[in-house]
C-alpha cells in the first residue's frame, strides 16, 4: 500500500507548482481571459519545453509514457492556478484518443507536433440533442470514393478556435443512439466547410461551435476502426474525467484553505469570524467532503491506470458524481464565508467556483453520472 | 379557517389584472414615458402606485389580503422597473422619525419617481455587523451642519443614484449601537467618488462609496442624533420582508418546467428524468409550504397581531428555494450553461441561467447574511440565551 508519488512524478508535480506560482497570480490570469485568443503561447511554448505536452505518449514517440496518475499529477496543479492553456484539449483529449486508436502512421505524423506544441488537437463529441449522452450521434461520415464527407453539428469543443486537428465523432452505421457505427476522423483545422465558430466561457476559457458542411477527409483521417469508435470515445471520456476531477480537488484545496484563512481575518460583532461554531462546521464539512473527493479520485485513477475496466468505470461514474456536487458545496460555501467580498471578481474565490460550476457539466454532471453509476 | 377568497376580493383581483391589461408596455413605445405614465395612472386608481405607503400618504390601504393578491399579480405580470430605496426603504423612516418639512420636500419626488436614492449602509468592516460602522459625521461648531468622511460599500445603484440615505458615527464613546446618525445627501457632489464593483455574474449594480469631507446640513438629519440605529432597524425589517419572493417563485419554477420539457433526454425529456423531476417536486412541496407560511404571516398581520415566528423563517426559506430554482435551470442548460458571449448556443433559456445563478448567491448574504439570520431566530424567536 502506498499512496506516495514517485520521485519522477514529485519532480514533475514542482515543476507545474512553479509554473503556477510564477505565472499564475489573478491578476496576470485576468489579463489573460481578456485577450481574443485567452491564453499564452509564452506559456504554451515553457509548457512544451518542460516536457509536459508528451506526457501520454509512449517513450517511442518522444513521449514521457506516462498514464492517468501522471495526468492527475499535473492537472491538479493547473487547477490550483486555473490555468488558461488548452493542456486539457490537446494533451488529455486528443492524446487520449490517438493512444488508443491510431495507427503508426498517424501517430508519427500528429504527436511529435502535440509535443513541441506546435500542433494542437481537441475533441468534438457533444451534440445538443445528446445532453450527456456520448453515443447520442447525428452527425454523419459518408464513404465518398476512399474517403469520408462529414455533415453535423458539434457543440462546445475546448479549445476549437486554437486547435490545429479537431477529432470528431460521426455516425458511419446504425440508429441515432446506438454505440456501434460511431468512427472518429481526423479534421485539419481550415477545411473546406468546416466553421468554428467560438466563445468565452463563464471560467474564462474557449469553447467553439463546430459546423461540418460536406466536410471531405481521407481514409487515413479514420482513427481506430469504422463503426467502433464508441469504446475508444468513451474511454478517452474517462481519461477527461480523472483529469477534470485532479483539477477540480485542486481547486477545492485552495477554496477551503482560502476560506479558513479569511475567517481568521475578517471581524463582524467584535470576533474573528472563525470563532462561530457554525462557521467552523462548515468549514470542517468543506474539508471532509473536498478530503473524500481526494481519495475517490486516487480509487479511481488508480484503476483505470490498470485499463479500461468495469470496475474502472464504476469508479469513474462515482468520481464525477462526487467531485461535480462536492465542487458546488465547497463553492456556494467559500462565497458564503466571505460574504460580499465572495460574490466579486476581485477576490480569487469566485473564479474557482466559476470553474467548477463548468466542471460539473463537462462529459456529464453529478446526476447524470450517479445514475449511471446506479444502472 | 377558511382560505377561500371573497366576492371583494375575487374582484379585486379582476380589477387589478385589468389595469396591467390596459396600461402593458407596447413594444416601439418610449420605455421612460411609459413608465411615469404608468405610475401615474396607478396613483389614479386611488394610491396603486405607493401600495404599501400609510392612507395618511397616499396609499391605497388595501388589506392583507389585497397586498396577497398584488403581490402574486405583479409575480407574472412585466411592471415598469422600479427602485425599492426610495419607495420601500427610506419613505417608512421619514413617515415614522422625519419631520413634516422632510416629508414634504422628500416624499412627492420619491412617488413620483422622480430621484433615485441609494442605501449608504454597509462599509468595508462592518456587513452583516452592521452597527460596527465608521464613517464620520462632525458636527460644526455653530451647529449648521456635519462634515462626513468613510466609505461606504455593496452600494446599490449607488452609480445612477441622486441621493443617498447613509448611516454615519457621531459619536463612539459607548455601546455602537448608539452614537450613529441617519443623514441624508446629493450623491452628485464635489467629494463623493463612485466605483463600481464587478459582481460574479458580470454585471455592475453594487459600488464602493467614497465620502470625502461632506458637508451635510443639520436639516438633512432624520430624528436625532445618535438614534440613527433606531430608526435603520426598522428599515432593515421592510428590507427582510421583502425578499421572501414566494409568489415570484411559483412563477420561476412552472418556467423551469417548461424549460426541463424542452430539453430532450433520450426518447423523453429532462423533467421525466427521475433525478430531475425530484428535485424539482422537492421545490414544489417547499414552495406549498411556504405559500402557506407566508399566508399565515399576512392572516396574523390582518387580524392586527405583531408578526409571528412564521414570519421570521420566510426571508431564509424564500432566498434557499430562490437559489435552488436557480441552480436547477443552471443544471438544466448542461453545458450550455457553460457559454458565456458570443452568440447564444444550446437551449434558449441557458444564456442567463449562469448569471441568474451566480447573482442568486448574494441572496443568502445581502440584507443581513442567512447565518446571523439564524442567531436572530434562535434569541428572539426560540429565546436561547448565549453567553457570547
Amino acid at each position: 500500500m502506498n499512496f506516495e508519488l514517485s520521485d519522477e512524478q514529485k519532480l514533475l508535480q514542482d515543476s507545474v507548482a512553479r509554473f503556477v506560482q510564477d505565472n499564475y497570480d489573478l491578476e496576470k490570469r485576468t489579463k489573460l481571459v481578456a485577450t481574443k485568443q485567452g491564453f499564452s503561447d509564452d506559456h504554451w511554448k515553457t509548457m512544451a519545453e518542460l516536457g509536459w505536452l508528451s506526457l501520454p505518449f509512449a517513450e517511442a514517440q518522444g513521449g514521457f509514457g506516462g498514464n492517468q496518475i501522471d495526468t492527475m499529477v499535473v492537472m491538479e496543479q493547473l487547477g490550483k492556478g486555473l490555468v488558461l492553456e488548452p493542456f486539457f484539449a490537446s494533451v488529455v483529449l486528443g492524446a487520449a484518443v490517438l493512444k488508443r486508436a491510431a495507427d503508426d502512421a498517424q501517430l508519427s505524423t500528429l504527436a511529435p507536433g502535440v509535443i513541441d506544441g506546435s500542433s494542437q488537437l481537441t475533441l468534438a463529441y457533444a451534440e445538443e440533442q445528446a445532453r450527456f449522452d456520448l453515443h447520442d450521434v447525428v452527425t454523419t461520415a459518408r464513404r465518398d470514393g476512399d474517403g469520408f464527407v462529414l455533415n453535423g453539428q458539434k457543440s462546445m469543443v475546448a479549445n476549437a478556435a486554437t486547435a490545429t486537428h479537431l477529432i470528431v465523432s460521426a455516425r458511419t452505421s446504425g440508429g441515432q443512439i446506438d454505440e456501434q457505427g460511431i468512427s472518429l476522423f481526423l479534421v485539419e483545422a481550415g477545411a473546406d466547410g468546416l466553421s468554428v465558430d467560438s466563445f468565452p466561457t463563464v471560467d474564462g476559457l474557449r469553447a467553439s461551435e463546430v459546423r461540418l458542411e460536406n466536410v471531405r477527409v481521407g481514409a487515413d483521417a479514420l482513427i481506430g476502426e469504422l463503426d467502433r469508435g464508441f469504446p475508444v470515445l468513451n474511454a478517452a471520456a474517462n481519461d477527461a474525467i480523472l483529469a477534470l476531477a485532479a483539477e477540480a480537488v485542486g481547486c477545492m484545496e485552495v477554496l477551503y484553505k482560502d476560506t479558513v484563512a479569511y475567517t481568521q481575518e475578517r471581524e463582524q460583532f467584535d470576533h474573528p469570524l472563525s470563532d462561530f461554531q457554525v462557521l467552523q462546521h462548515r468549514m470542517v464539512e468543506m474539508f471532509m467532503e473536498y478530503e473524500q473527493c481526494r481519495s475517490l479520485l486516487y480509487r479511481a485513477t488508480l484503476e483505470a491506470a490498470q485499463g479500461d475496466t468495469a470496475e474502472a468505470q464504476r469508479a469513474v461514474h462515482a468520481l464525477k458524481h462526487m467531485v461535480g456536487k462536492t465542487g458546488i458545496f465547497i463553492g456556494e460555501n467559500a462565497v458564503q464565508l466571505h460574504g460580499g467580498m465572495g460574490m466579486t471578481e476581485e477576490l480569487r474565490i469566485g473564479h474557482y467556483f466559476k470553474r467548477l460550476l463548468v466542471i460539473d457539466a463537462q462529459f456529464g454532471n453529478a446526476d447524470y453520472h450517479l445514475q449511471k453509476f446506479a444502472a | 379557517m377558511d382560505i377561500e377568497l371573497s366576492a371583494e376580493d375575487l374582484a379585486f383581483r379582476d380589477e387589478v389584472r385589468g389595469f396591467f391589461r390596459d396600461n402593458a408596455y407596447k413594444p416601439g413605445a418610449d420605455y421612460n414615458q411609459w413608465r411615469l405614465d404608468w405610475f401615474a395612472k396607478a396613483r389614479e386608481k386611488g394610491g396603486w402606485d405607493v401600495p404599501k405607503w400609510p392612507t395618511e400618504f397616499g396609499g391605497p390601504g388595501w388589506t392583507p389580503t389585497q397586498h396577497y393578491i398584488w403581490e402574486q399579480e405583479t409575480a407574472v405580470a412585466n411592471l415598469p422597473w422600479d427602485l425599492p430605496f426610495g419607495i420601500g426603504m427610506l419613505a417608512p423612516v421619514l413617515m415614522a422619525y422625519g419631520n413634516a418639512e422632510q416629508q414634504e420636500r422628500f416624499l412627492p419626488d420619491i412617488r413620483a419617481r422622480k430621484v433615485n436614492w441609494c442605501q449608504g449602509y454597509s462599509e468595508p468592516g462592518a456587513g452583516s455587523d452592521l452597527a460596527s460602522l465608521k464613517t464620520k459625521a462632525v458636527l460644526s461648531d455653530d451647529g449648521s451642519h456635519y462634515t462626513v468622511n468613510g466609505t461606504k460599500i455593496w452600494t446599490t445603484m449607488a452609480h445612477i443614484a441622486d441621493w443617498i440615505f447613509c448611516l454615519t458615527r457621531t459619536d463612539d464613546s459607548g455601546k455602537k449601537q448608539e452614537g450613529i446618525t441617519f443623514l441624508l445627501f446629493p450623491m452628485k457632489q464635489e467629494g463623493i467618488e463612485v466605483k463600481p464593483i464587478i459582481t460574479l455574474g458580470g454585471a455592475h449594480s453594487v459600488n464602493t462609496v467614497f465620502i470625502t469631507d461632506v458637508k451635510v446640513p443639520v436639516e438633512n438629519r432624520i430624528g436625532e442624533e445618535g438614534k440613527g440605529w433606531t430608526y435603520a432597524k426598522g428599515l432593515l425589517q421592510h428590507e427582510r420582508t421583502g425578499l421572501a419572493g414566494i409568489s415570484r417563485s411559483i412563477i420561476a419554477l412552472e418556467k423551469l418546467k417548461e424549460q426541463a420539457r424542452t430539453v430532450k433526454r433520450g426518447n423523453a425529456t429532462l423533467l421525466d428524468d427521475p433525478g430531475f423531476r425530484a428535485k424539482v417536486a422537492e421545490l414544489e412541496v417547499d414552495l406549498m409550504a411556504a405559500e402557506y407560511t407566508e399566508l399565515r404571516s399576512l392572516a396574523s398581520a390582518s387580524a392586527g397581531a405583531a408578526p409571528g415566528p412564521e414570519s421570521s423563517i420566510l426571508k431564509l426559506k424564500g432566498t434557499e428555494i430562490q437559489q435552488r430554482i436557480q441552480k436547477l435551470t443552471v443544471e438544466a442548460g448542461g453545458i450550455y450553461s457553460a457559454a458565456w458571449g458570443g452568440k447564444p448556443v444550446g437551449p434558449s433559456f441557458a444564456r442567463g441561467g449562469m448569471a441568474g445563478y451566480l447573482a442568486s448567491r448574494a441572496y443568502t448574504i445581502y440584507g443581513g447574511a442567512s447565518e446571523v439570520q439564524k442567531d436572530v431566530i434562535a434569541k428572539n424567536v426560540l429565546g436561547i440565551k448565549s453567553s457570547k
